[in-house]
């Protein structure tokens, strides 16, 4: 990601960036996957930093956060009081980075621990064997331990059912999700909806049996 | 009609939550600065303007970019959600359908939707104990996409449903950002606008599907105007997070089913849960507590679901299935009351 991306992309969260330019930056993210995977890192980065979010970090962890950061060593500009105004990852290259990069952990941390052996949606096989990688993973990006006051360094899922499940078949569960939706409120009907759109399911989310094709 | 309304739901009011959230509050001063004022405005706003826009979806870490059309002509009300991002799957919802094109799939899932009134006649009556189990509030405000913003929370007081954090446009009460948060605050989903215009008129041509639907597959699923069975519609949940009761009982056809399944709403007038309780296969064994697993395999277990969960297990035989936006313990704990009680009420005609 360029300087000048970056700079567009932190605008943007600050609500700062000229029409025009956001504009040109919708654009990119459209077409770039990767630059929406970073603006999404920073969307959360800049929402942990901004405080919507809690983390709680071990000594030494801000020194350890470049490496979540893009891959780029993050260099500690001198941010004095008065200097050029920067965009919110760069005065924070320490420990404010540290915590934007521990608040991601924390919420994967926190929705894996929501939803135990899970897989994320319509591609569900109940009980995944690949949770628990996934949580690792989640943990291994902040680079290093994170914990609560009421939770542990390190954490096992617990299984919520001790048999060994058949999958959600995708196409069943988007016609429970759609079923729904006509029932749910407003924004969490969106949401709902809108995961539909996005998910690229690898198997097909129509039921086969009750589908004709169109003359 | 199969729907037995204890209270009306009417999926087409965009911002229901907000309705339910001001039935349930106590009447208090109408002043600039009450939070209830701003989500009254917003829900009128969303239902009744006319708005284009791009928005961000944030969930898990992953962007996706969509775009909204959202046009009320005559009464009439048209609305367009679509991926920008590859799939080109996108949704069309009128007055008396909602369609989804999934090109990537070939296919187009159709669901009629006759049942709306006039939106704000409309907006659930849910009401009282709202509160009980929510706070709002406002706070500070702030800027985003070079607009000034009201920030108003709703914010859970316990851990069997979601909350909300709203930047409402100071000038059109548009939510130019959202997002979903759990009892704690954490942010699981947030949805932020980057272009928004709000025009007098959309033309036909921007809610048109992008797709084209030459040979693709054609599914269509709904209410079911057949009731479900009596066994069926016996089932209920025994038992069930605080808060939360029946609103609705019916029958749904779901995907390609040859018999409806019943179909349950709970709510707790802001969150709801759908519970869909399925025969069992019919060269199923018979259902019983201990009658032995359908020739297919049942669903057991938990899946996310966009911003919500699912929850599905076995209950006498037959597959009893919990969705909603709502954290996963309430969907397990409401799936695993579900029990038949014999004697239930049989939806109405």
């Amino acid at each position: 990601m360029s300087e000048q991306i970056r700079e567009q992309v932190s605008a943007f969260l600050d609500g700062e960036l000229p029409n025009s330019e956001t504009e040109l930056l919708l654009k990119r993210l459209t077409r770039d996957g990767e630059l929406r995977e970073s603006f999404g890192r920073y969307a959360l980065i800049g929402e942990a930093i901004r405080g919507a979010s809690r983390a709680y970090l071990t000594k030494g962890f801000a020194g350890r956060v470049n490496l979540a950061i893009d891959g780029e060593p993050v260099v500690a500009h001198g941010s004095s009081p008065g200097a050029h105004v920067r965009r919110w990852w760069r005065p924070f290259a320490g420990t404010a980075m540290a915590a934007g990069v521990a608040a991601v952990a924390v919420v994967a941390f926190h929705q894996r621990a929501d939803a135990p052996g899970l897989r994320p949606a319509l591609t569900l096989s109940a009980q995944s064997p690949a949770a628990a990688p996934a949580q690792r993973v989640a943990l291994a990006q902040g680079g290093a331990s994170l914990q609560t006051p009421s939770e542990p360094i390190s954490y096992t899922v617990p299984a919520t059912s001790p048999a060994a499940p058949a999958a959600m078949p995708p196409a069943r569960l988007a016609g429970y999700v759609f079923a729904h939706s006509r029932y749910s409120s407003g924004l969490d009907q969106r949401g709902m909806l809108a995961d539909l759109l996005i998910e690229a399911d690898e198997q097909p989310v129509v039921n086969e049996a009750a589908a004709h094709v169109a003359p | 009609m199969t729907w037995v309304r204890r209270n009306g739901a009417n999926w087409l009011i965009p911002c229901a939550v907000v309705g339910a959230l001001l039935a349930g509050l106590p009447e208090r001063s109408q002043g600039a600065e009450d939070p209830r004022e701003w989500l009254e405005k917003m829900n009128h706003a969303l239902a009744m303007r006319n708005y284009d826009g791009t928005f961000f979806h944030l969930s898990e870490g992953r962007v996706e970019t969509m775009r909204i059309v959202h046009r009320v002509r005559a009464g009439s009300v048209t609305e367009r959600l679509q991926s920008l991002d590859g799939s080109g799957r996108e949704f069309i919802r009128n007055n008396d359908e909602l369609t989804c094109y999934l090109p990537d799939q070939h296919t187009v899932l159709v669901e009629p939707r006759p049942e709306h009134g006039p939106f704000l006649g409309s907006l659930p009556q849910f009401g009282l104990g709202v509160n009980e189990f929510y706070r709002i509030e406002s706070l500070p405000a702030a800027r985003i996409l070079g607009r000034a913003a009201r920030v108003i929370a709703v914010t859970p007081k316990d851990q069997f449903r979601f909350g909300y954090r709203l930047w409402l446009d100071e000038k059109t009460a548009m939510p130019l950002k959202t997002q979903l948060c759990d009892s704690r605050g954490q942010v699981i989903e947030q949805i932020f606008f980057a272009r928004l215009e709000m025009p007098e008129s959309i033309p036909d041509s921007a809610l048109a599907p992008a797709v084209r639907t030459e040979g693709m597959r054609w599914v269509r699923q709904g209410p079911s105007h057949d009731t479900a069975s009596p066994a069926l519609s016996a089932f209920r949940a025994s038992e069930l997070p605080p808060g939360f009761h029946l609103t609705i009982a019916g029958a749904q056809t779901i995907g390609g089913a040859t018999a409806p399944a019943s179909h349950l709403v709970y709510s707790d007038g802001l969150a709801t849960v759908s519970v869909f309780v399925e025969a069992p296969p019919p060269n199923a064994p018979s259902a019983d507590a201990n009658a032995a697993a359908p020739a297919e395999p049942p669903m057991q277990g938990l899946a996310r679901v966009g911003s919500g969960y699912a929850y599905s297990t076995v209950v006498q035989g037959h597959q009893v299935t919990a969705v909603g936006e709502v954290p996963a313990k309430t969907v397990e704990f409401i799936a695993h009351s579900v029990k038949s009680t014999g004697n239930a009420e049989l939806p109405r005609r």
